[in-house]
């Protein structure tokens, strides 16, 4: 339950701690408004802004002594400064934050930003998740086995796994364009929702249920199983693609007059599935 | 609903797909009854797909989407699924997949029936 609540990520605009607070603290209360948005990690974030392909730079505020920002020009990723570090070593200092502060300023001329980051964010991303292991594991080894740590791994784990499968939707999301009208990996066994691109997680909670129902109807009844993937004719000239690769169910909905189910097929499909495979994920 | 239609349309799609054509059935939807069905065609698992129709639009609500003309089920080992739910009734159709792209499944066959089976089902 306590797992459940760490990844229910809400955004919140913090107006009541602040118009509550006493006037002599009238320079925290002005600082911290300086930061109205908070609830959310900065991992999270960064792909919501990524995948928006937003034009902005992303202020993050964990304390007094630690804050910087993160530039990004159509979504991608092209500085970061972190007190004295500029460029991936501040990104990769701050994409482990969490419970920050946030404030989203929009860039009205790019011509002056310099790019001094050339990594993909998820690249990036999933570097900072690694180092994050490593230094779990570390302590892990040193303070000897403990139930908070192996819950604090599991989650680490999870994260890692939902980095890599949100890794996939983007690069998705970037081949397909405006006609990917929404996407979603599941863990079949497990019954969650790992990573999504506009869709909701009843959607693909629906779904999963639906494979499953039909799983079971196919051995029951049928000499043969279920296959690897299922293709629905959506109104509103969509079509839905449910695909399942061990033990992760994809659904893409996208817009069939925008990119055919061959190209889905024959040209995205086997790209992202080559990357999600080089991930070594499942 | 005209009979002699129907079976014009099990003509069509059996000519259309040649060796790739594996069994074909057409059902009520209210019910679940057989109304038209070729040798092979498996019953129980026409009427689970039926089942599952209901569960598919249920499922899309939630997106929110409605079904459209069709949808094709992949089948382990060389089967496939099309159906094609129209009204009060479902069709469903077992090809080998082996020799029935999907491409030609999808764009040359599925048209011409569709057109066929609308037309016997409001006559």
């Amino acid at each position: 339950m306590g797992r459940d609540v760490k990844k229910d990520f809400k955004l919140i605009i913090d107006n009541d701690e602040l118009e509550n607070m006493p006037v002599a603290d009238t320079s925290i209360k002005d600082e911290l408004q300086r930061w109205p948005l908070f609830g959310l990690s900065v991992g999270s974030f960064l792909q919501v802004i990524a995948m928006e392909q937003q034009t902005c730079i992303m202020e993050v505020y964990l304390s007094a002594n630690h804050w910087g920002h993160f530039c990004f020009v159509e979504g991608e990723l092209y500085d970061a400064v972190y007190g004295d570090l500029n460029g991936e070593i501040a990104a990769m200092e701050m994409i482990s934050w969490e419970n920050v502060r946030l404030n989203i300023k929009q860039i009205l001329n790019t011509s002056s930003v310099v790019r001094k980051i050339d990594k993909n964010l998820m690249l990036l991303m999933m570097e900072s998740s690694r180092r994050r292991d490593e230094v779990q594991e570390n302590g892990h080894h040193a303070d000897g086995e403990d139930v908070d740590d192996i819950e604090e791994m599991e989650v680490i784990a999870d994260d890692v796994e939902r980095a890599k499968l949100s890794a996939c939707l983007n690069m998705m999301s970037k081949d397909m364009g405006d006609a990917l009208m929404a996407a979603s990996i599941s863990n079949v066994n497990e019954g969650k929702v790992m990573a999504s691109f506009h869709a909701s997680p009843e959607t693909a909670e629906a779904f999963l249920r639906l494979t499953k129902y039909m799983k079971n109807a196919f051995s029951a009844n049928t000499a043969n199983n279920l296959g690897d993937h299922y293709i629905l004719d959506l109104k509103d000239r969509q079509t839905l693609v449910v695909l399942i690769i061990g033990e992760h169910q994809w659904c893409i909905v996208f817009k069939n007059d925008k990119c055919t189910l061959g190209l889905l097929r024959n040209v995205v499909m086997p790209k992202v599935i080559r990357t999600f495979n080089e991930m070594n994920i499942g | 609903m005209n009979i002699q239609k129907l079976n014009v349309c099990m003509d069509i799609l059996k000519k259309d797909l040649g060796e790739g054509f594996v069994a074909s059935c057409i059902i009520t939807t209210e019910d679940g009854q057989v109304l038209v069905a070729t040798d092979k065609a498996n019953i129980a698992e026409a009427t689970l797909l039926n089942d599952a129709t209901a569960f598919m639009r249920n499922a899309l609500k939630t997106y929110p989407a409605e079904l459209g003309q069709y949808y094709y089920i992949d089948v382990a080992g060389n089967m496939a699924v099309l159906v094609i739910p129209f009204g009060d009734y479902q069709w469903t159709i077992t090809v080998n997949k082996k020799l029935v792209k999907l491409g030609l499944l999808l764009n040359v066959v599925l048209p011409a029936i569709i057109n066929a089976f609308e037309d016997a089902v409001v006559s």
